[in-house]
């Protein structure tokens, strides 16, 4: 029972909606079973909220290593929780979007959210950077073939690059980097990205049939529940 | 308070940059805040957008809302021990959900499209003419069809890649590293940008030093 | 006062002249709203204009059931003006008007000019309607014949997707078929797959150093298949942890992933024999934020120190940094996405990485049960019907075009239409 209703339910839900590609009075299912998804995501957010609650609080409970920024955290919840639940600050009432500008909540996204945001994502300059080196170290062919892709494509978007080979004849201008690094985009990488998506929406295909058909199960803790 | 919102987002924003030294409290700081100030965000988003924006708006034209609603309270049945197994039912529904919506969707995106869009002559009086004419043409079109032809043959599972079998994978691999390296040149740049967009945040608009 | 008789009838005739102009000019301006035509509007004036400037409508216009739907929709078609192929049309659009039943004509949509069709999606079912559309100038409107009165149909089944059912069956076929062979007990062969063959050393790792083992199942929700995939590993993954008495964490970017990913650790553990060991702290929620979960897994990193990382499912341009910062911390990795634009990354920065298809193929090829297997030679026979496909299609299209030989035309009319998704 405990296992029976659950892949009963995985499969008529999938089924339903494998069909309704066909049927078109169906058409209408994806939608539906969208915003039952939505819904249901946010009661799951009581949960996931109330687990980040537990968390902190049990650390600051119990003094616990770096107890001191789980208040920081705490705060910083419960504050958007107020500003943003019942729209403190917000330019006419209650009834306004909850992001307005000039309400509390949308300027503390902008002064926080938005700044943390977009510095992490510049970490990504440094980290390419370490990843770059460690990439090509070419230690056997896959890896120089990498690198040299990389390397075209790199300076391909240069001007350095055009500097390099502006001497190749133009009977031969695929030759010079930036032509290069174009072919290079437009054929083989697109191979191998082809190559990758058909086996990839093979992989969907295949899993997908395994969970509708209870096949495979370990989401629902597997044979154990 | 616009003043001390800049202060605010300049001082979080060096306590990020400073991990990458090491892990130190003004990192902490800035991921505690991170961290509370987002989830807060998100939470009252959702609430707003999905539970009174779709939900509560909506289920006196669309009554099987109530659907929704019901599998997110079989959700919550979780905190209770005894009869936490309920909340599989609304997990079965959504893998149901995804399940059969992303199989149609994949095979005909990510299946169909793709080995129409492979079909190219390999030889073509188009090639003969035209602004992308040439060799180079031709070539391409040969490397396109192999290349996704062998990339194929790598991911094939049900036969060792021996023989002339494991050097037509070989070949395969050698595309598909290929398509790793262009990719990553790709976007070697832009990340570039990303960092040059902070750095001017930190001394324009903040300290004003540069315009 | 008598009139002079002569005088007299010059007037008269000269005034008789002037009434029959007068009144053929009325005649002449008159006819058309006197003959107004049965089917289609009159002209718009939008304001006195002594240089207005006369557009042709549109011709052929026709509105036809939309096939294929739940008969909530039309589908109009036209051609249009004359008017717009000039270089200097005068023409600033079109405008449909539909008519339901007897009712009043309704502006319904306003269409850039050079526009020929239009689908009208507002339409209920076994209602009937009739359009019409106006060619625009700036200060007037011309209006079409109206259409013939149409109601939308629904139809059952959409035939247009055939082939699309085909191919599904033929692929969903292959996969099931041979799960039931392997069920039979036949042995099917599956190749080394590196990064899966990998897992028990990781694990074993993290057991003799002491230190964790951090599963990040990606920062999408459920309702990605990649997180599903992500999902169904952790439940193998899990298990070894436990049989290994090793400790996992998992700190999660929503809020299902949470309680999904609770679940399956707790059933790994109650499988393991070890139910007591488990605890709801292995699995935490952290926030929905992208950049936000990933300033906190990194964070964690850095003090937990895990001996093995796995980076299974969905990830976007966080993925080096997560994977980059793993790497700083000694600990081995294990990734995979179906995002072939993050692959580079895991590549560079990983130990091992599950390319593409491989990171669905893993939990069938971690649990080696015959079923599971059955269906990765299925994944197979989709592989070679795509191959056999390109071949056909490429050899085809090659003669076609290169030596014109008319029949391998035919051969490559009918795999385009096949493999036309709509």
């Amino acid at each position: 029972m405990r296992q029976l209703v659950p892949l009963t339910i995985t499969f008529c839900v999938g089924t339903l909606l494998i069909v309704s590609v066909f049927i078109p009075p169906l058409g209408d299912l994806e939608r539906t079973f969208t915003l039952w998804f939505d819904i249901i995501a946010v009661f799951a957010f009581f949960l996931g909220g109330g687990n980040l609650l537990r968390v902190h609080i049990n650390k600051l409970w119990r003094r616990k290593k770096d107890w001191g920024f789980s208040i920081v955290t705490l705060a910083g919840f419960a504050t958007m929780l107020a500003a943003g639940l019942f729209k403190i600050g917000n330019p006419g009432d209650i009834a306004t979007a909850v992001d307005a500008p000039g309400s509390m909540f949308y300027t503390i996204f902008d002064s926080v959210v938005v700044p943390l945001g977009s510095t992490m994502y510049s970490l990504l300059a440094f980290f390419v950077a370490s990843a770059s080196y460690r990439a090509f170290r070419a230690k056997n062919r896959e890896a120089t073939l990498l690198l040299l892709a990389a390397f075209i494509i790199l300076l391909g978007r240069t001007p350095f690059g055009l500097m390099l080979t502006e001497w190749v004849p133009d009977s031969f201008s695929l030759l010079q980097i930036p032509n290069l690094a174009i072919w290079i985009m437009n054929s083989p990488n697109l191979a191998g990205q082809r190559a990758i998506m058909i086996g990839i929406g093979l992989g969907v295909v295949s899993m997908s049939l395994r969970l509708i058909l209870g096949i495979e199960r370990s989401y629902l803790g597997g044979d154990n529940a | 308070m616009e003043h001390f919102a800049l202060w605010l987002s300049a001082f979080l924003t060096l306590g990020i940059l400073s991990f990458l030294y090491k892990d130190n409290p003004w990192y902490k700081l800035s991921e505690a805040v991170f961290v509370g100030i987002s989830a807060g965000f998100w939470f009252v988003t959702l609430f707003w957008d999905n539970l009174v924006g779709k939900f509560w708006d909506g289920w006196q034209d669309e009554p099987m809302l109530w659907v929704g609603a019901a599998l997110g309270f079989l959700m919550l049945l979780r905190l209770v021990p005894r009869i936490g197994w309920i909340s599989r039912w609304p997990l079965a529904f959504i893998v149901g959900a995804t399940s059969g919506l992303w199989l149609m969707n994949y095979l005909a995106s990510n299946i169909m499209v793709q080995v129409q869009a492979t079909i190219q002559p390999l030889f073509s009086t188009s090639y003969a003419s035209g602004p992308d004419a040439g060799w180079g043409a031709i070539v391409g079109s040969l490397v396109i069809v192999v290349g996704t032809f062998t990339g194929l043959v790598y991911f094939y599972f049900s036969k060792e890649h021996k023989g002339a079998f494991g050097a037509t994978a070989r070949v395969g691999i050698f595309f598909i590293m290929i398509t790793f390296g262009a990719s990553f040149g790709y976007t070697v740049m832009s990340r570039m940008s990303l960092l040059i967009g902070r750095i001017d945040f930190l001394l324009g608009d903040w300290l004003g030093l540069i315009n | 006062m008598t009139f002079h008789r002569g005088r007299t009838s010059s007037l008269a005739s000269g005034f008789s002249a002037r009434l029959i102009i007068v009144i053929v000019v009325i005649a002449f301006l008159a006819a058309p709203a006197m003959w107004s035509r049965a089917d289609g509007p009159d002209i718009v004036l939008a304001g006195s204009d002594s240089a207005l400037v006369s557009l042709a409508p549109v011709t052929s216009l026709v509105a036809a059931d939309n096939t294929y739907d739940n008969g909530d929709a039309l589908r109009l078609t036209w051609v249009p003006s004359i008017d717009d192929r000039l270089i200097d049309s005068k023409i600033i659009g079109y405008r449909v008007y539909r008519l339901a039943g007897t009712g009043e004509p309704e502006a319904i949509a306003d269409l850039p000019p050079g526009s020929n069709q239009y689908l009208d999606e507002t339409v209920l079912r076994d209602s009937v309607y009739s359009y019409y559309v106006s060619t625009l100038s700036e200060r007037a409107e011309f209006p079409s014949n109206r259409t013939a009165v149409i109601s939308p149909q629904r139809e059952w089944i959409n035939l247009d997707r055939g082939y699309l059912f085909l191919i599904a069956l033929a692929i969903a076929g292959a996969v099931i078929y041979y799960v039931t062979v392997a069920k039979r007990g036949k042995k099917l062969f599956v190749r080394k797959i590196a990064g899966l063959e990998a897992i028990d050393d990781a694990v074993g790792r993290a057991t003799e150093m002491g230190r964790p083992v951090l599963f990040i199942p990606g920062i999408h929700d459920m309702d990605d298949v990649q997180t599903l995939a992500a999902l169904t590993i952790l439940g193998r993954v899990s298990r070894t942890i436990a049989d290994y008495e090793s400790k996992i964490f998992m700190p999660v970017a929503r809020s299902l992933v949470m309680t999904a990913g609770r679940e399956v650790i707790k059933s790994s553990y109650q499988a393991a024999g070890r139910p007591d060991a488990y605890s709801d702290d292995m699995v935490n929620y952290i926030t929905d934020e992208q950049f936000g979960y990933v300033a906190a897994v990194d964070g964690i990193m850095v003090r937990e120190k895990p001996a093995t990382v796995f980076l299974l499912g969905a990830f976007f341009a966080e993925s080096l940094i997560l994977a980059e910062t793993g790497n700083s911390v000694g600990a081995i990795q294990i990734a995979g996405t179906a995002r072939p634009a993050q692959l580079p990354f895991f590549i560079a920065a990983c130990d091992f990485t599950l390319i593409g298809e491989e990171l669905f193929a893993a939990s069938a090829y971690l649990s080696g049960e015959p079923r599971q297997l059955g269906s990765l030679k299925g994944q197979d026979v989709g592989k070679v019907i795509a191959m056999v496909v390109i071949m056909i299609g490429v050899i085809s299209l090659t003669f076609a075009e290169a030596w014109k030989i008319e029949f391998m035309q035919d051969i490559l009319d009918r795999l385009s239409v096949v493999f036309s998704t709509n």
